[in-house]
């Protein structure tokens, strides 16, 4: 009897299997069809409309004022957006236009985090792709969406700019729990020399020790890449009120897939305990 | 105007058999068969459930909040006898977060005084609860709460310690990051007392610090009523479990919604096993780089100039592990006999009048 609830065990998820595999396929493929003809059609509806702004420049342009536009139609924008990608595999492409998409619509704080700490490991390519891909897709004027990259300090290689207007920054797992731990040693340290007791802590002390070492604001926004139903160590302190929306996959993404889900957090209420 | 529910539970009263917290009622023959199947995958071991919707589903159903509420607590007893039916032996509940004192004082009472009831109705199944091994814990800052209900709780947190068969946590006026900073002001009580030193400081110690320290971190985690953050619960403890949110309103929650979730957490085992690992790897390391700065330090300290080898460096860590090992351990008791003491005082007090 066991064997035959294992056996069809083992058929409903090689079922469920088969199931999320052409999920997978068609949405890639549809979105590929789509752009492809959206690349035929969108030349000939410049050309038609505006016969001087034809050519990548003005595409990048409308695309820049559509994107900013796109922004302010939404009731609440979040300030920090985490894009946590569970996924083994990473392509940094994609990564980087999802960034770059979230500065143009104005988000004003962008992290990337990966549970095995691939991102913080090649955070120079990804710093790379992202100022490609803001050439890319955003155009020449790019000034007024230049980007601070931020590295826990250790990092010299910072492309410090004038009018930034957003963060992005590269987070692992010893932004989360380890952390916290850290700040707990600080804080026993400081009773060790006789310059606190331990009535003195609690969450407002804890939280702002936090913040002294990296100010990093509460994302209010966590966007899930990946089949991967988990956290996987993102941020455990900061995301206590974070909306937590999941994609499918960060490969092959589309602007339509970030603002749908920007979209969606727009129309959440957070009631905050009442 | 009384639910079903409500009706067999003043049928039954008096019967010792019955628990009101567990509702006793058997799977159908589908449920049965798809609980069989279910169990031929992975099972999650502790189940943690944000209990969303009470308020929602009593608009729709147009009756007062505060029946919303009853029905909510009714439906626990149901999903619990359905984790015990697919072999889920601990389950921990979102009761009642510090932030929800922001409500009204109606509703806040009201909710109180449903605690009340249930508590003291827990307090006459002894029998039953001691048969079917049930404990029951809970975790947050119970001084927030009125002095009869604290009383009511050690009570039942003290009558049923010993049962090891299925665990209940419920949180009662209990937020993570309250949770987090009591465990950080726990250490450092234990610096204060000598117990430990700074740097015994570690992941590992912070999780055995916490209230939830018996248990096992959640394996899934469900938050009902198609909310999509964690708004405070087990922040730290849910960092590698596997996160379920689905639509249905809590009182309307059914045992295919929690054959559904335990599906998802089947479908992300080998994902979060593999994250789980590599984290546990990942805290080993640390642990052992920790040690072997602290020897390093030592040695120094002790330093007579001559340097060691490495197999008389091996031995100082070995026995460096093995003294902070043993510190910690002395520490961990004082704490659960601090948190014993507290709920065995609180149960003896007289009664409040």
């Amino acid at each position: 009897m066991v064997l035959l609830y294992e056996m069809v065990w083992r058929f409903l998820h090689a079922l469920l299997y088969v199931q999320r595999a052409l999920v997978a396929w068609f949405r890639v493929h549809i979105w590929r069809w789509k752009r492809a003809v959206v690349g035929l059609l969108l030349p000939l509806a410049l050309g038609f409309h505006n016969p001087k702004k034809t050519g990548a420049i003005g595409k990048r342009t409308s695309r820049r004022v559509r994107w900013g536009a796109d922004g302010r139609t939404l009731e609440k924008l979040p300030l920090h957006v985490g894009l946590l990608i569970t996924e083994e595999e990473i392509h940094f492409t994609d990564v980087a236009n999802l960034v770059v998409w979230c500065m143009a619509v104005g988000i004003s704080y962008v992290s990337v985090y990966d549970n095995q700490g691939v991102f913080r490991r090649n955070n120079s390519r990804l710093m790379e792709e992202i100022l490609k891909q803001q050439q890319e897709l955003l155009g020449m004027d790019s000034s007024k969406y230049t980007v601070e990259f931020m590295k826990n300090g250790t990092d010299k290689q910072e492309h410090q700019v004038l009018s930034c207007q957003s963060v992005v920054k590269v987070l692992s797992p010893d932004d989360g729990r380890l952390s916290i731990v850290q700040a707990a040693q600080q804080l026993c340290r400081a009773i060790e020399q006789k310059e606190k007791t331990s009535k003195d802590i609690n969450v407002t002390v804890l939280d702002s020790l936090l913040r002294e070492s990296k100010n990093i604001p509460d994302p209010d926004l966590v966007l899930k890449f990946g089949p991967v139903e988990s956290t996987l160590g993102f941020l455990p302190w900061h995301i206590r009120l974070t909306e937590i929306i999941s994609m499918p996959s960060h490969v092959d993404v589309s602007y339509d897939d970030l603002f749908g889900a920007l979209q969606r957090y727009a129309t959440c209420e957070q009631r905050l305990g009442k | 105007m009384h639910s079903y529910y409500e009706e067999d539970v003043i049928l039954q009263t008096g019967k010792s058999t019955v628990m009101s917290w567990i509702r006793e009622r058997e799977l159908s023959f589908i449920e049965r068969l798809t609980a069989n199947i279910l169990k031929a995958g992975p099972m999650p071991k502790h189940v943690a459930f944000i209990m969303d919707g009470n308020r929602r589903f009593a608009q729709k159903a147009h009756v007062k909040r505060q029946e919303g509420h009853s029905q909510g607590f009714e439906k626990l007893a149901e999903t619990l006898r359905w984790c015990l039916n697919l072999g889920i032996h601990e389950v921990t509940v979102y009761a009642f977060s510090i932030e929800n004192f922001k409500r009204s004082k109606e509703e806040v009472d009201g909710l109180m005084e449903l605690a009340k009831q249930k508590f003291s109705r827990l307090l006459t199944e002894q029998e039953s609860l001691e048969k079917h091994g049930v404990c029951i814990r809970v975790l947050g800052d119970l001084t927030l709460l009125p002095a009869d209900l604290q009383q009511l709780i050690a009570k039942s947190v003290m009558a049923t310690k010993a049962h090891n068969k299925c665990f209940l946590n419920v949180c009662f006026a209990y937020t993570s990051r309250y949770e987090i900073a009591n465990a950080v002001k726990e250490m450092a009580w234990g610096v204060e007392q000598g117990l430990i030193k700074s740097s015994d400081v570690s992941e590992v110690l912070l999780s055995e610090c916490l209230y939830s320290s018996n248990s096992p971190n959640p394996d899934l985690l469900i938050r009902t009523s198609g909310e999509v953050r964690l708004s405070d619960f087990l922040l730290w403890q849910t960092s590698y479990s596997c996160l379920v949110f689905q639509s249905v309103l809590w009182p309307e929650y059914s045992f295919w919604n929690l054959c559904e979730a335990v599906l998802q957490y089947q479908l992300s085992y080998r994902s979060l096993q593999k994250a789980q690992d590599l984290h546990r790897e990942g805290q080993a390391l640390q642990q052992m780089d920790a040690d072997r700065t602290c020897v390093a330090e030592l040695l120094q300290h002790r330093g007579n100039g001559k340097p060691m080898d490495a197999q008389s460096r091996q031995k100082e860590l070995l026995n460096y592990t093995a003294s902070r090992e043993e510190r910690v351990r002395c520490f961990l008791n004082a704490l659960q006999h601090k948190r014993d003491t507290f709920f065995s005082d609180l149960s003896s007090q007289a009664v409040v009048a």
